[in-house]
């Protein structure tokens, strides 16, 4: 008969004591975990959303400012006028601040290029070039719009030397209309995911803290003040903010990297948009930290403050 | 009002939601008192307790609690107030996640105590009061439910506080360690902290006889009178 050793029988309560206290320790500890990992990855999946959102804004100000610096006004010049001159009217518009670029034409390149288009020689035919000198501008993307172009085209008239101011209203009219639509559709779209968003996080979080309002509740009854209550949740919240953060940096950063490696043509990253990248990177954080510190601190305001019969009631 | 009033309540109605459960509560605990609130399950008890600490507020009447007038109580203040009370629950509603010294660390440090030596010498004179010094260390699911509540109680010590509200606190024990419970408020209150004790329990208030304050009808009989 197997004799039961009572020093065996102890060592296996102690042991199963321990084991099940340690498996407790632990499960309770893999649910904190979950529930961080829960937020941070929320807060991780709405930042590179609007990281990506920036980006196209950003990108789409380049196209639409790119498109804007296509429309070229066109002014005729006096034939009479020497090439001296007709380089110190260049140099006068050059220093207007409405100006992107400026080139000169002479009335044999107008001629050469015409004569390609149509193909044929008329200035054999006509015995003689009809065509004047000309200066081309593109204008910087804040003046290519009607307004601004009228009040050019007025001074531009004042000036003797220029014979005629040509340009495209109605292309003008049409691409400001465009761009402005599209810019109020993805602004419109960027608001609606930015407060869809917000919303999503500060539900995560009042969830988290939800389950724990009676730990709230024991601290608020045993005389501890607001802020010493909402402390370790609101420095739990930057925390996961901070790590959303960084990580929602790293997976933007990669798939911006990945679609200008795969179109190149975008030109998504140039060396100006490096600074632009950083600031995204800051704003992308700093919008990591806002959301976490305003949403724990109203959840755990909302729950210090209700009954101990209204958190039942919950 | 004696001067050694610590409670005091003047025609005062207590509401449980909208209903009114108990009206013209008048009486007054003085320093050092040991009290019953007595009364069957719904009769307004606990929401007399919950007025005094202020987690509902007072609907009509007067009532002081250690020097603080309920009535006009902000919500700024109300931390304050909760420091001079001493509050014992019938689930111990102890912090689970840490140790029973930590439990107390965190009530001192919550309450404005700096010095982790001062800390650690109250926390662990609270618990020689209440006979667990040993068990500082434990996680308090580690402990039986009297000694819990022993450790809410050395909790509701640590400020020192001018009254004790106990809301059943021996609701979840057995009738050895309720004993043992009733016994310790009232050595408590011996030392000269009011203690009210509400409970349904008469085997506790027959062993420790003292004033009993009784919820019938919707009003308070005071065995004083």
């Amino acid at each position: 008969m197997h004799v039961v050793n009572p020093i065996e029988v102890r060592i296996a309560l102690l042991y199963s004591i321990f084991y099940f206290r340690g498996m407790a320790d632990v499960s309770v500890r893999r649910r904190f975990q979950s529930s961080n990992i829960t937020i941070v990855i929320s807060i991780a999946l709405v930042l590179i959303m609007l990281g990506l959102l920036t980006v196209l804004i950003l990108k789409a100000k380049t196209v639409s400012d790119h498109v804007k610096e296509n429309i070229v006004i066109t002014l005729f010049l006096d034939p009479a006028l020497k090439d001296t001159e007709i380089l110190a009217l260049q140099k006068s518009i050059d220093v207007e601040p409405w100006r992107k670029a400026t080139a000169f034409v002479t009335k044999e390149e107008a001629a050469k290029s015409l004569q390609q288009e149509l193909g044929e020689d008329f200035i054999k035919t006509l015995g003689y070039n009809p065509l004047s000198s000309s200066i081309e501008i593109s204008l910087r993307a804040e003046y290519a719009n009607n307004d601004s172009i009228a009040w050019i085209e007025r001074q531009l008239r004042e000036d003797s030397r220029i014979e005629d101011v040509i340009y495209q209203k109605d292309m003008v009219g049409a691409v400001n209309e465009r761009l402005g639509s599209i810019s109020l559709v993805i602004l419109v779209f960027s608001g609606a995911l930015l407060f869809v968003a917000v919303g999503l996080i500060f539900n995560t979080i009042r969830l988290a803290i939800y389950s724990q309002r009676f730990l709230i509740r024991t601290m608020n009854l045993v005389g501890a003040t607001q802020a010493f209550i909402r402390r370790p949740f609101v420095l739990k919240g930057i925390r996961n903010g901070i790590v959303g953060a960084f990580l929602a940096i790293g997976i933007t950063v990669g798939i911006v990297l990945i679609i200008d490696k795969n179109f190149r043509e975008l030109k998504l990253i140039q060396l100006a948009d490096v600074e632009t990248l950083g600031i995204l990177c800051l704003f992308q954080i700093l919008l990591g930290i806002l959301i976490t510190w305003i949403s724990s601190a109203l959840a755990v305001r909302k729950f210090a403050l209700q009954s101990t019969d209204a958190l039942y009631m919950n | 009002m004696s001067t050694d009033a610590i409670i005091n309540l003047n025609k005062v109605s207590v509401f449980q939601k909208h209903n009114l459960v108990l009206s013209n509560v008048s009486f007054t605990i003085n320093k050092g008192e040991l009290v019953y609130l007595v009364g069957e399950t719904g009769s307004g008890k606990s929401s007399l307790l919950k007025m005094l600490y202020v987690d509902v507020p007072l609907a009509q009447g007067e009532a002081t609690i250690a020097g603080y007038d309920i009535a006009k109580v902000k919500r700024k203040q109300i931390p304050l107030l909760r420091r001079k009370l001493g509050i014992v629950f019938q689930d111990f509603q102890l912090l689970y996640d840490r140790s029973v010294n930590e439990n107390l660390y965190f009530v001192l440090k919550a309450t404005g105590w700096k010095n982790k030596k001062e800390i650690q010498d109250r926390a662990s004179e609270v618990l020689d009061k209440v006979g667990l010094v040993t068990k500082g260390h434990k996680m308090p699911h580690e402990l039986s439910g009297g000694e819990q509540q022993r450790v809410a109680i050395a909790r509701a010590l640590l400020n020192k506080p001018e009254v004790i509200l106990a809301d059943e606190p021996t609701g979840n024990l057995d009738p050895k360690t309720s004993e043992g419970i009733i016994r310790l408020l009232k050595e408590i209150s011996e030392t000269g902290t009011a203690v009210l004790i509400a409970t349904h329990d008469r085997i506790v208030t027959e062993l420790f006889p003292s004033r009993t304050l009784t919820c019938v009808q919707g009003e308070i009989q005071d065995s004083l009178q």
